[in-house]
């Protein structure tokens, strides 16, 4: 399960690396998919947990009340397909939000969550 | 001494010219809270009286002169943050009302001008994490205080003559839990009753009982899992998913000493188990008491009865609106009750018991029918995971939002407002959310789009409330999300999303006379009369999760419509 995870992590940073071209060395990932889990209730089916730091998972928990259509056309938030802010833009975006517009998610979501966010952001059409 | 004879002499003058001209006053207890329909010169308040009928029976303003209807003054609150939402309320010619942020304003009924205002202080960090917030809905009058909650958790008392906190209790744990209190109180006798928000978030959507002298809570009521019977109806523990927000005040029957409140839907609101959810899923069962109307003692929080408008509420379509109309009809006594999904509920008021159930909203199709001498859903359209083949209807944003109607016991109408709109939906299976703060459990995607039977669009009907039959019809190419005022003038006041106050004529729906506020309303409408005068007072000041889904669906003026201004707009007849 830990190696499933690890290899899920792995994934979702080298498509941020990918996009961004963040040259994100291997020391620094593993602290971060380590402190990358959500609370869940007990006995809960199991077999969710995987999707802890999935981007489209998280953004479909949190983020699509307000990005409609998984982030794909305005609704309550702007349209995030092909926005053409930057990753650091983004990202402090999601930890910091937009006061009266955009709650601030930066307590809530680790770095390599917003990360994996970030990325499924990016790899939307 | 005798400089201080004259001293006091002066002082005594002093009051005694004071007393001149302030308004007489005499104290708002629980019987005048109860006899408040009797008297239409205040609205002391949210619903305008325990029966919830937003109507006020003044009629200097009326069918005939209200053309002449004109601007009396303005009040600018500022830091409209997300719009003025809140219901004003007036007495003894005084007007209080809320802002966002919690902020407390008592202005001369007349003229508008400050008597006091307060702001608390709030945790500005944690409101930053909020999605509802800061606005502030509404506040509450009793035992010579002022009640307004926080969306950090707190009530707060405020000395009716002064501003001054006389009391500041801190109910929830807002840091823990990131919910607060953005609705208005209920004061019954010696308790100040307050629901906290919440459907997305893992609150268990508590109702408090406070005491009107001290602050001390009495009681509190959870809306999830609240007894152990309810807890048996959430599946492996998945009650810790929380929901349930009791946002709205709600109704109280004096003959029976019950107060009626409606609560939120579970967390996460979709679900991908499909028609298996009493076994799988996020939360396996009806998941009581959340999407259900709760019948309580107001001095014990005991429950006395429920029903459960949506077992295992699976779209969102809560019964958090907490208009509870008490209606007499053929020896029935009943309420009403509007949920959110588009249908309207009449029980009756001994023991919630289903009389009727009927349709405001046209477009339908979570279910194909409510059984209406039972309350049973009729095939319900229970979603699977993945996107679904045809859209949802209503979309989230509701069949009802969360203002308030207006009924007229001179007509016999009730004034509500429909909505129209669908939304292409795609359930998500999420991880159920337990613990973290500030981070929603929705488990899907959406998009609202136009409903089948033509435009996305609002309606403001006219119908016997017990029945639902109509009489009139008035449709808006945008739903107004604002409160509607009928008053015995036979008028109904509409302010619509636009920034236009529509006057219609009660009997008819002709449109009489209109105004344009500036920005669009997204808060209450009431009237009040000082110094013998009627007034009609409405805040306008656009936001709010429903005013944000405007831009998208209809452009323009809500594209470029402040989301941080806002105004007390007060009219009477020159």
């Amino acid at each position: 399960m830990l190696l499933r995870l690890t290899t899920a992590i792995l994934m979702q940073m080298k498509a941020i690396m990918l996009a961004t071209g963040m040259a994100l060395s291997l020391p620094f990932l593993w602290p971060l998919g380590v402190c990358a889990q959500q609370s869940q209730a007990p006995n809960q089916d199991q077999s969710a947990k995987e999707s802890d730091i999935e981007g489209g998972t998280m953004f479909a928990t949190s983020c699509g009340f307000c990005h409609q259509d998984g982030g794909r056309t305005a609704g309550k938030g702007p349209k995030l397909a092909g926005t053409t802010r930057s990753d650091d833009f983004l990202a402090e975006r999601i930890r910091k939000g937009k006061p009266g517009a955009m709650p601030a998610f930066g307590g809530a979501f680790s770095e390599s969550q917003i990360m994996a966010i970030v990325a499924y952001i990016r790899a939307l059409e | 001494m005798a400089m201080g004879i004259k001293y006091l002499t002066s002082c005594a003058a002093l009051a005694l010219a004071v007393m001149a001209v302030a308004p007489p006053a005499s104290a708002i207890d629980a019987s005048r809270l109860q006899d408040a329909e009797q008297n239409p010169n205040d609205w002391l308040s949210y619903h305008g009286g325990y029966k919830s009928y937003h109507y006020s029976a003044l009629d200097q303003i009326n069918a005939d002169n209200v053309k002449n209807l004109e601007v009396a003054w303005i009040h600018m609150p500022g830091r409209s943050t997300r719009g003025l939402q809140s219901m004003p309320l007036a007495a003894d010619g005084v007007l209080y009302y809320s802002g966002s942020y919690s902020r407390v304003y008592a202005l001369d009924g007349a003229t508008g001008k400050l008597i006091w205002s307060y702001f608390p202080e709030l945790d500005e960090e944690l409101v930053s994490m909020q999605t509802h917030s800061p606005y502030n809905r509404g506040i509450a009058l009793g035992d010579g205080k002022v009640f307004v909650g926080t969306v950090d958790g707190r009530l707060i008392a405020l000395d009716m003559k002064t501003g001054k906190p006389e009391w500041d209790a801190r109910l929830l744990d807002s840091k823990k839990l990131t919910v607060g209190f953005t609705g208005a109180p209920l004061v019954v006798k010696d308790t100040v009753i307050i629901g906290s928000q919440g459907g997305e978030w893992t609150s268990r959507g508590p109702l408090f009982g406070v005491d009107i002298k001290t602050g001390q809570k009495k009681w509190e009521f959870l809306t999830v899992a609240g007894t152990e019977d309810a807890k048996a109806t959430w599946g492996n523990d998945s009650w810790r998913t929380g929901g349930g927000g009791a946002w709205m005040p709600g109704g109280y029957d004096p003959e029976t000493n019950t107060i009626w409140w409606g609560t939120a839907n579970p967390a996460p609101l979709y679900d991908w188990a499909g028609a298996d959810w009493q076994k799988s899923g996020p939360r396996p069962g009806t998941n009581l008491y959340t999407t259900s109307v709760i019948a309580l003692d107001p001095d014990t929080g005991k429950l006395k009865f429920y029903h459960q408008e949506l077992p295992h509420d699976a779209w969102d379509f809560d019964s958090a609106v907490g208009e509870f109309l008490m209606i007499d009809r053929d020896g029935r006594k009943l309420v009403v009750h509007p949920n959110k999904g588009g249908f309207v509920f009449v029980y009756d008021r001994a023991n919630a018991k289903v009389q009727n159930v009927w349709r405001l909203a046209k477009n339908i199709n979570f279910v194909k029918d409510i059984d209406p001498k039972t309350g049973e859903l009729i095939g319900r359209r229970d979603l699977s995971l993945g996107k679904a083949s045809s859209p949802l209807c209503p979309a989230i944003a509701g069949g009802i939002s969360w203002n308030s109607g207006s009924y007229s016991p001179k007509t016999g109408l009730w004034y509500k407002i429909g909505q129209e709109w669908c939304q292409d939906i795609e359930v998500v299976k999420t991880t159920p959310i337990t613990e973290p703060m500030a981070q929603l459990n929705i488990g899907g995607n959406f998009k609202l789009v136009p409903p089948p039977d033509g435009p996305a669009r609002g309606h403001l009907d006219a119908r016997d409330p017990v029945t639902g039959d109509k009489k009139w019809e008035v449709t808006f190419s945008e739903p107004p999300l604002a409160s509607v005022l009928a008053t015995g003038g036979n008028l109904v006041f509409v302010p619509d999303s636009r920034g236009v106050l529509h006057a219609y004529n009660a009997e008819t729906g002709a449109e009489l006379w209109s105004h344009y506020n500036g920005v669009g309303h997204n808060g209450g409408i009431m009237s009040y009369t000082a110094g013998g005068k009627q007034y009609i007072a409405v805040p306008a000041g656009w936001g709010g999760m429903v005013a944000d889904e405007f831009p998208a669906l209809f452009g323009e003026p809500y594209k470029s419509m402040p989301k941080d201004a806002g105004a007390l707009v007060v009219f009477a007849v020159k």
